[in-house]
């Protein structure tokens, strides 16, 4: 019995269970916020409204249509993993990843160029469009090492820059890769070479071809990143220099080294997160005015899942599936972006948990000094 | 509108907006989230404007709006400062969160109160906010100018600001909380309160900025939030070396670049060369950058900008 309870309160101490608690209440608060707005637009509407953003595809009752939906969700969570796992990589450098979008970007004009355009193999497809994003992105790390250009700027600038390159290639690349008449760039079917295969996966989902190989890659690369980060001396390296770069030079890190790297291999994943949205099918680039959002949803799973590859799985699930339970309540006289109203709020929420966490340290420590006191009495 | 007009909106535009960033970087706290502040501030006063029934006479509706317009968005910005003075949070994740939820509250409730994607601005009820028609002056005898008022604010807000920064107790004392927030702090200086204020007075200025943004459009689709002019004035910011005549300065080259994209077509030798008008889009943020690299080299920001004060690390 001791044992059972020893083991829980030091579970209860451990970092990462902090972490956890604070996500979920992040989560819930986020939630409820949602649910109050959901009340001020449509009252009555409100309840079921919620019900549709919670449950997603739960509320289908057809179990095919269930299913359906559900692989719908994981498939678009894949790309959000990769995105997130982005962000993690350059901020355990120290440094902030706001240039994910035009990464993203850069790594679907590869797409559409290779993949709809010239129907190469997929994986050829996805390995050139990772290292289109990974070099995008070293630009970034370049400007940040020699010139010291901030690197949020930087990359909000090269977002930019990555819209309209993009944009004006794509909008005159010509029939197989453009439709002009929707002004989006031309899907890949599940015919072509470029279309990440199913492997039978589709199977299990009521034949929805999106889910795929896609989800079992991304699964790998978490761990590879994980391994990357916590086993690795490049890992180790890169978040000495996050934590404190001259320290790291002290210690004979180079910080050029550190910093291009990171950059680069954060580029490479959102270039992934392009390839697993695009090279099944169910997004297209359409021509915007603003980089894509994706970048910053990014963010948002990658701080609620705390900053771990492993909560970043569950976080970009829990944020993909709210995000499409949204898109469910337009007939029910809702905006699909209520539930981006959710999500930022528990972004923004998720601010708070360094200093959620300092007060649950505090109140053990004051709790175990009450605990030490309380014992000696007693053997007075 | 012709180019010279536009140009000088943009420059105010941005010029307001960065100027207004500055105090929350002097004070050390990063200014990213002057997009969600443009955005919240144009939004509230968008509503507002299309709300006020025509019987108020055109001067008082002006100033409501822009009353709500700075205070809605002063108080959006207590938001970041809230969570990054007193709670310590990051500022990079904050001001994001503020982004979005800006442009996402806009288009829910736009979409919800007026039936449309689109908020209209420029209807001819309420031209009046259209502000470039106010002043319908002899300009020093040129016949019909058009004179807008917001470049008139831009530019007296420059040198008020110069001396506010660097003439006034309240200026140097915010300067420095962003150098050295420690030893301002044992000067008697109030840290996190100078910290407060810088932030609100950024939130407010920027909401003014966009305020003015959505007026240059008949209708403004907030989708896009302020499509990323609060980002383009951090930058101006930086490349203006935070310092009020040179963001100044900044602004005008941005705008410069900003305003030949949409008229290089009207411009006969540049429509000769064919160049895709994505490139004529995409110069702006090319210069932007080059620009960056050269004035990077030697920080010159805030030595504390995007750190929390930490009492207990003095």
């Amino acid at each position: 019995m001791n044992k059972v309870k020893s083991f829980f309160s030091s579970l209860i101490k451990k970092d990462s269970t902090k972490t956890v608690v604070t996500s979920l209440w992040c989560a819930m608060l986020g939630l409820i916020l949602g649910f109050f707005i959901l009340l001020i637009i449509n009252p009555s509407n409100a309840a079921y409204g919620m019900t549709s953003v919670l449950g997603n595809y739960l509320i289908f009752s057809n179990p095919s249509d269930r299913l359906n939906y559900f692989g719908q969700t994981l498939a678009k969570t894949a790309p959000l993993i990769a995105m997130s796992l982005s962000i993690l990589v350059s901020y355990k450098a120290g440094l902030f990843n706001l240039g994910a979008s035009g990464q993203y970007s850069i790594a679907v004009l590869v797409i559409c160029l290779l993949g709809a355009g010239a129907n190469w193999p997929w994986y050829i497809v996805m390995v050139i469009a990772m290292i289109a994003a990974a070099i995008w992105s070293a630009l970034t790390g370049l400007l940040k090492a020699f010139f010291n250009v901030n690197e949020v700027i930087s990359g909000i600038m090269l977002n930019w820059i990555a819209l309209y390159l993009v944009n004006g290639i794509l909008s005159n690349a010509g029939e197989s890769i453009w439709d002009g008449a929707h002004s989006e760039s031309v899907a890949i079917t599940s015919a072509s070479n470029s279309f990440i295969p199913s492997i039978g996966l589709d199977k299990l989902f009521a034949g929805n071809s999106i889910v795929g190989l896609g989800m079992i890659l991304i699964l790998i690369v978490v761990i590879i990143i994980f391994i990357l980060l916590k086993k690795t001396t490049v890992g180790y390296e890169l978040k000495a220099t996050g934590l404190n770069s001259d320290a790291a030079r002290y210690a004979g890190i180079s910080k050029v080294k550190s910093i291009v790297i990171a950059t680069a291999v954060s580029g490479a994943l959102a270039g992934l997160a392009a390839s697993l949205s695009l090279q099944n099918g169910f997004t297209s680039w359409r021509l915007s005015s603003v980089p894509p959002e994706i970048g910053f949803q990014g963010i948002s799973s990658a701080f609620l899942g705390g900053l771990h590859p492993i909560g970043i799985i569950f976080s970009s699930y829990f944020i993909m599936h709210i995000t499409e339970g949204g898109s469910m309540i337009t007939d029910l006289g809702f905006s699909p972006e209520t539930a981006s109203i959710m999500t930022s709020v528990i972004i923004y929420l998720s601010g708070f948990v360094f200093f959620i966490k300092e007060v649950m340290r505090k109140y053990e420590i004051k709790n175990e000094l009450n605990m030490l006191s309380r014992n000696k009495e007693n053997k007075v | 509108m012709s180019a010279v007009l536009f140009l000088l909106a943009f420059v105010s535009i941005l010029t307001i907006v960065a100027l207004g960033g500055m105090f929350s970087e002097k004070s050390g706290t990063v200014a990213l989230s002057l997009e969600g502040c443009m955005t919240f501030g144009a939004f509230t006063a968008g509503m507002v404007m299309y709300a006020l029934p025509s019987t108020v006479p055109a001067g008082i509706s002006a100033l409501i709006v822009i009353l709500v317009a700075i205070v809605s968005a002063g108080l959006y910005s207590l938001l970041l400062a809230v969570a990054c003075v007193t709670f310590k949070a990051n500022q990079t994740l904050v001001g994001t969160a503020l982004n979005i939820l800006a442009t996402a509250l806009a288009v829910v409730l736009i979409k919800q109160i007026t039936k449309t994607e689109a908020l209209p601005v420029g209807n001819s009820r309420l031209s009046f906010m259209r502000f470039y028609e106010i002043f319908n002056v002899n300009f020093f005898g040129m016949q019909g100018v058009r004179f807008n008022w917001l470049i008139l604010i831009a530019l007296v807000l420059v040198p008020i600001i110069y001396v506010i920064i660097y003439k006034t107790r309240f200026g140097l004392r915010l300067s420095s909380c962003g150098e050295n927030p420690s030893s301002a702090d044992s000067l008697g200086i109030n840290v996190n309160k100078t910290r407060y204020i810088g932030i609100i007075i950024s939130g407010a200025l920027a909401g003014f900025g966009g305020l003015f943004l959505i007026t240059m459009n008949s209708e403004w689709e907030f989708a896009n939030g302020a499509t990323g002019f609060g980002y383009l004035a951090l930058a101006v910011l930086i490349f203006g070396q935070w310092k009020p005549l040179y963001i100044l300065l900044g602004a005008l080259i941005f705008s410069g670049f900003k305003t030949l994209s949409v008229f290089y077509s009207s411009i006969n030798f540049l429509e000769k060369l064919g160049i895709s008008s994505y490139f004529y889009l995409a110069l702006p943020y090319v210069v932007c950058l080059i620009v960056l690299i050269f004035t990077s080299k030697k920080n010159v920001g805030p030595k504390a900008l995007g750190e929390p004060y930490d009492k207990g690390k003095r």
